[in-house]
């Protein structure tokens, strides 16, 4: 326990249960782990589906390597064939084993979800972090639950395997002519991009004027840095919300881009046909 | 909005004379002030203005200086490097001249803004981390644009500047080596990139959470931290049996970053010297997913 923790934890347990939305339930530690409702339905399912991943994909060695760690890397469970459509099939050479890890997963991480709101809410802070948990979240319910549905096959979710998944991307990004073509996918990059800029920004700025308080060095400093250097500086609370918004917007974007692919756009070339087509410049 | 922003108090004449918007108070506490010239200011502006005219001016010259068809092609335009024959030595300007002139200028312009933002921070006091972790940035861009076309002996190997070039080149790029997603650099780099996102949603949304204890006032929260950082860190605590500190949690940030940039740069320069594809590396290292052949130990799909 750190030093404060105590009188937090009491503070905690007067936090009244909601056993509708399980949070506040089974509100007990497992050292420093909070477990609660959710803690518990998180670690079932997590168990569960991790459970059967690394068996399949490790411990049976299905390609005869006998080596677990090469197993680990490049091992995958399939999706289903293309024929099983969005059925729910119960054979396991088409699919049930995706399938399963597939809902193990999505309830894993909607209960972590939980979690965090009921742990935020015994700590009285605000829902930011399950609400950008959450959108992470969206990112795979996205790829493995809305698109399959909507193109009307679970074939279109991804393997799950760590080179497997790789391979999917990289098919994925020359399915629809070229992915570097999808402006959805470029804004998204961009900000993919933009959160290593601003992460290491802030992460240096604090940095350099964290323990120099002797010396009078105060977020004053800082301001007249950023003006002097950007003529702009965005401010204490500032910086959080440009962070929120440019992790969070990566997210949404990718999103977008992806549901986009193989539903209303199959070639993300020819989406920008109707550019030479625009009237101001018809007769050049 | 504006209740919990907590405006610093200074006589400092940048305070008083700035340039003040009602509007950005609830995305700002501090607001737009006199940008900061100096000679080095001067040396980085000329030189990236320099770097700027020269591709406009390529591009022009390519439209045939037709206002309508240069903003039409815009986005295609591109001033490229020089082509393989040329090598390492100096081309005519529409060969690659341009490409070559503006890159000189930019890397220039690049390395002044550096010495700015370091010299910036001495003169207010700080220390230079925001310029060390610059660097890093600096080393990919000079990976992509120096080192690896030397390395290989051609110039031709950068990406031209342009808007599509860009991807064309990654794309190519990515091929010409035999795909970046078997790259190991190029995971660690993809893995410190997501990371970087991760991260920074985490650390926005935490902070985010409790502003209404001042949380976000971090140069103070790291020399003594109170309630709000405990709040956050019982949370991280609570919910994965982990938790950084005020100060902490600015150096994970700095390192993920720079792990991204630094393992992207030596991808690059790793690719073509060290490892002519990657694909092929993969398959040594023998990770490449598939199916076994009958009677060997490799993937089909690695058989040649």
């Amino acid at each position: 326990m750190l030093s404060f923790e105590a009188k937090y934890r009491r503070e905690a347990m007067e936090v009244p249960s909601v056993p509708l939305l399980g949070l506040g339930l089974l509100k007990f530690w497992v050292g420093r782990f909070y477990v609660g409702f959710w803690g518990l339905v998180a670690l079932l399912f997590g168990l569960i589906g991790a459970g059967i991943w690394f068996w399949r994909v490790v411990l049976l060695d299905a390609t005869r390597t006998g080596n677990p760690l090469i197993n680990f890397v490049r091992g995958q469970i399939e999706v289903p064939s293309p024929d099983v459509g969005l059925s729910l099939t119960t054979d396991p050479s088409k699919g049930l084993w995706w399938l399963v890890v597939m809902f193990c997963a999505t309830v894993t991480f909607i209960a972590w979800m939980m979690r965090q709101v009921d742990i935020s809410r015994m700590l009285k802070m605000g829902y930011q972090v399950p609400i950008a948990f959450g959108v992470a979240v969206s990112a795979w319910v996205t790829i493995q639950i809305v698109r399959p549905i909507l193109l009307g096959h679970w074939s279109e979710g991804f393997p799950l395997g760590v080179m497997a998944h790789l391979d999917w991307l990289s098919v994925f990004g020359y399915r629809f002519f070229n992915f570097y073509y999808n402006p959805f996918h470029a804004l998204g990059i961009a900000l993919l991009f933009g959160s290593g800029l601003v992460l290491s920004l802030h992460g240096a700025t604090i940095l350099s004027a964290a323990g120099k308080k002797k010396e009078g060095v105060t977020e004053h400093n800082i301001n007249v840095f950023y003006w002097d250097f950007l003529g702009y500086s965005i401010g204490e609370i500032g910086i959080h919300r440009l962070a929120f918004w440019t992790a969070l917007m990566c997210v949404l974007l990718s999103n977008l881009c992806l549901v986009l692919s193989g539903t209303l756009v199959q070639d993300w070339s020819a989406f920008w046909n109707f550019w030479n087509k625009l009237p101001f410049w018809s007769g050049f | 909005m504006a209740s919990e922003i907590t405006r610093v108090e200074s006589a400092d004449w940048r305070t008083t004379r700035r340039f003040y918007l009602k509007f950005l108070e609830g995305l700002a506490d501090t607001q737009i002030g006199p940008l900061y010239i100096g000679v080095w200011g001067i040396l980085a502006l000329v030189f990236f203005a320099v770097t700027v005219f020269v591709i406009l001016f390529g591009y022009l010259e390519q439209v045939g200086f037709n206002p309508i068809l240069f903003v039409r092609e815009f986005p295609v335009l591109s001033v490229e490097p020089p082509p393989p024959s040329y090598g390492l030595k100096l081309a005519p300007l529409a060969e690659g001249g341009y490409w070559q002139i503006a890159t000189f200028f930019l890397t220039l312009s690049i390395v002044f803004w550096l010495i700015r933002i370091w010299s910036r921070a001495i003169a207010n006091r700080i220390r230079p981390n925001v310029a060390i972790v610059f660097t890093s940035a600096i080393f990919l861009y000079a990976a992509i644009y120096i080192i690896h076309p030397i390395s290989m002996g051609a110039w031709n190997e950068a990406p031209g500047h342009g808007l599509r070039a860009q991807l064309v080149w990654a794309n190519a790029f990515s091929i010409k080596y035999g795909n970046f997603y078997y790259n190991p650099f190029h995971m660690v780099s993809i893995f410190g990139l997501l990371g970087s996102c991760l991260l920074l949603a985490m650390h926005g949304a935490t902070i985010l959470a409790v502003v209404r204890l001042n949380a976000h006032r971090e140069i103070d929260e790291a020399e003594s931290s109170t309630e709000g950082t405990h709040r956050a860190q019982l949370l991280w605590r609570w919910v994965m049996g982990f938790n950084a500190t005020a100060t902490s949690i600015h150096t994970w940030a700095i390192a993920i970053a720079v792990v991204s940039m630094v393992a992207g740069a030596l991808g690059v320069i790793f690719s073509g010297t060290l490892e002519p594809d990657w694909f092929q590396w993969a398959c040594r290292a023998g990770i490449v997913p598939g199916v076994i052949q009958p009677g060997t130990t490799s993937v089909a799909a690695c058989l040649r």
